[in-house]
């Protein structure tokens, strides 16, 4: 199913979305941007599967596996943040923070996960949280099928690497994404998924002219990868979670800021080195 | 609405030739119209006329302090109208890590303090430079001094044996309030400029060419009042946000031989030899508490501070520098005891390996929650010897009246790097140093 997928995706995929003046060929872009949406796509469909759960348990007033499904559905969104925010309304109500109303959580176009969050976590209730989870799903769903539907934007997708650890140095090092639930390594860790993905798939076209770059780009990433095992609920095993944020030191903090300025700062530069405007 | 106001539509001149009168009113007038730190500029060029959002102008853009000598510029130095100072955590792992940030950080004053152009790159790439100040950029007065906290000197980077003796974590004093967030650092970049655009875009710049080996920790922003020079070419000390002349009794910085006293380390302090033409810094985030203040009588705060407000003069008169006589005033009738000048300089025999030098910065952040200001004094001062300079002066004046009015709430106390020649670069003694010991 996957490569009808792709060629159908490959077919559609017009070059006039890549008649940057390339310092690759566009054609070379083609494969990596075809990936990529299988890419997305996977974690939509994952996404929208493991919010359905998350969702519905908290509409059956299960406290406990409402908080337990938390972070583990986010993790999904976290990785293809660069293209759902291609869509900012949605993105405002699945993933916007209290921060981002002047009344805070009392706000009531305040939605999404983060006021589930404040619900679950802070109150310790689901009382009045089912209408947040039927929107939440409703726009999860919204979200998948104009994903669907999206030519991805090569610029969108290649500076998406970069834009994936500006999230992490803007909320993740500061533990302020998940302030309640105090689930930021999963964020994190879905961050940083998601931004070596995209660098996974460009490499190949950078790779020659500038050996020492990639090698920069994946001993940074090897070093987050480090830092975050240390947090492991499962030793090795990110996929089983991590510790709750307050449980990182200050050593490991300033372990992680290093890693992730460069990385910022290095992949900034993916998009000139493809040459794409 | 005459022809004429439609040509000066927002001008304050409205009605008048502009010109003519602007010349008439030479530089001053013409600086103040363009709301310019100098002026001048406006009535040489009549072409067109001052918009509303012009750039202000300044005269000394173009003022520059070579970066190579025995000690870093930003010490005795003169200040200029403002200050910053950034607290970094350095994240560089290892001495090799920290090296290159050492480097790098001479390298980008070198350049900072110097002025030029960046290097213009491939417009698909994030441009070199902020852009802030334009492409090509003026020194514009600017310092910047690389200070070095005790906690540099841990166990990260192998420097535990050469560090100064006097270096020490800042704890607190009996009216501190320290907030843990505005405290202490393993360097301190003190910039100093004459236009606030010129140190952001200093601290920027240091920001973008160090990912990965240095994280801010905190930072404060200061600026000094703005005089117009005096007839008779006197300067004075400028004002703190209390009112009062701060820096009245700093030691001459052109006096040689007192500064090697008092502010250099040299052979006399028993430090190691790294160290020698280098200073210790502390600095304080001393919050003013400017509405009480406003509310208090003058005399009660010229009793505080021990100086007339308005002149800055001492108790009994006279003008700013005369000396504050205490030898016919035992009790205190004129200049109290516990006034701030009194007790931090008695002026009594060996008081004077005492003194330090001050180079403070009002600072301005905000509201707090009860509606009052948040500002203060951006406390900065070098000593050849901490123990004998700040830390001497500041138990002395523990327990002092002005504490109703102030509450240090951050700082921390740093080393301040000997100067490079050509070809060195900042800490390279100190490094080398450490490397001889550990060869050894």
């Amino acid at each position: 199913m996957l490569i009808s997928r792709r060629v159908l995706l490959a077919a559609a995929l017009s070059l006039g979305a890549l008649q940057a003046q390339a310092a690759v060929a566009p054609q070379a872009l083609v494969a990596p941007i075809t990936d990529y949406k299988l890419y997305v796509l996977d974690n939509l469909e994952q996404f929208t599967e493991h919010t359905r759960a998350f969702t519905e348990a908290v509409k059956a007033g299960d406290l406990a596996r409402a908080q337990a499904l938390y972070a583990p559905s986010r993790v999904y969104y976290e990785r293809i943040e660069p293209i759902a925010e291609l869509f900012a309304d949605l993105d405002a109500s699945i993933d916007a923070r209290e921060d981002d109303y002047e009344h805070g959580v009392q706000d009531p176009t305040f939605t999404g996960f983060h006021r589930l969050e404040y619900g679950l976590f802070h109150e310790r209730s689901t009382d009045g949280m089912d209408v947040y989870a039927e929107r939440l799903m409703s726009d999860v769903n919204d979200l998948e099928q104009r994903v669907q539907g999206l030519t991805f934007p090569p610029e969108a997708v290649v500076g998406g690497a970069a834009a994936l650890m500006e999230e992490v140095a803007a909320t993740k090092v500061s533990g302020e994404e998940d302030r309640y639930s105090h689930t930021d390594l999963w964020d994190f860790q879905g961050n940083l998924d998601g931004s070596k993905k995209i660098f996974e798939l460009v490499k190949p076209l950078v790779e020659q002219d500038d050996p020492a770059f990639v090698a920069r780009i994946e001993s940074n990433f090897a070093a987050l990868d480090d830092t975050l095992a240390n947090y492991h609920l499962s030793q090795g095993d990110a996929s089983k979670g991590f510790q709750t944020y307050d449980k990182v030191s200050e050593r490991d903090r300033r372990a992680l800021v290093g890693p992730v300025t460069v990385l910022a700062e290095e992949l900034s530069t993916l998009r000139g080195m493809l040459g794409l405007d | 609405m005459s022809k004429h106001d439609t040509s000066s539509q927002g001008c304050p001149f409205a009605g008048l030739d502009r010109r003519r009168f602007l010349q008439g009113l030479g530089a001053a007038g013409a600086g103040i119209a363009a709301a310019g730190l100098s002026g001048g500029a406006l009535a040489s060029q009549p072409a067109r006329a001052a918009e509303v959002a012009d750039a202000p102008t300044s005269a000394t853009t173009g003022q520059a302090y070579p970066w190579h000598g025995a000690h870093q510029q930003g010490i005795t130095t003169p200040r200029p109208a403002v200050g910053m100072l950034v607290a970094f955590d350095v994240l560089a792992r290892d001495r090799a890590g920290l090296e290159q940030l050492l480097r790098i950080l001479s390298e980008r004053i070198d350049f900072l303090t110097r002025g030029g152009s960046y290097e213009q790159r491939d417009p698909r790439y994030p441009p070199v430079d902020s852009g802030i100040l334009g492409p090509t950029i003026d020194p514009d007065g600017l310092t910047i001094t690389l200070s070095v906290g005790a906690s540099l000197f841990d166990e990260r980077f192998g420097l535990a044996e050469v560090k100064p003796r006097h270096l020490e974590r800042m704890t607190a004093f009996p009216n501190d309030a320290l907030d843990a967030a505005r405290c202490h650092g393993d360097i301190s970049l003190q910039f100093c400029a004459n236009s606030e655009g010129t140190t952001i875009h200093a601290l920027r710049d240091i920001i973008k060419n160090t990912p990965g080996l240095l994280m801010v920790r905190w930072k404060q922003e200061g600026s000094v009042p703005v005089m117009a020079p005096r007839p008779d070419g006197q300067t004075e000390s400028a004002r703190n946000f209390l009112g009062f002349r701060d820096g009245t009794a700093n030691p001459p910085a052109d006096d040689r031989t007192l500064m090697q006293q008092l502010v250099w380390v040299g052979r006399n302090n028993a430090e190691p030899a790294w160290a020698h033409n280098g200073s210790y810094q502390a600095v304080r985030l001393i919050r003013n508490f400017v509405e009480r203040w406003d509310r208090t009588p003058l005399q009660e705060q010229e009793a505080i501070f021990g100086r007339r407000r308005d002149s800055g003069s001492p108790m009994h008169g006279g003008v700013e520098h005369d000396l504050p006589q205490y030898a016919g005033d035992p009790d205190g009738s004129v200049t109290p005891l516990d006034s701030h000048i009194r007790l931090a300089n008695p002026r009594t025999h060996g008081s004077e390996r005492n003194l330090i030098l001050r180079r403070p910065f009002n600072y301005s952040n905000g509201v707090e929650a009860n509606g009052q200001l948040d500002m203060g004094l951006l406390f900065i001062a070098y000593q050849a010897d901490l123990q004998a300079g700040f830390i001497t002066v500041q138990q002395r004046l523990d327990g002092e009246p002005l504490e109703e009015y102030i509450k240090p709430v951050g700082g921390g106390y740093f080393f301040t790097l000997p100067g490079v020649q050509a070809g060195d670069f900042l800490g390279g003694g100190m490094l080398a140093a450490a490397d001889a010991i550990r060869e050894a």
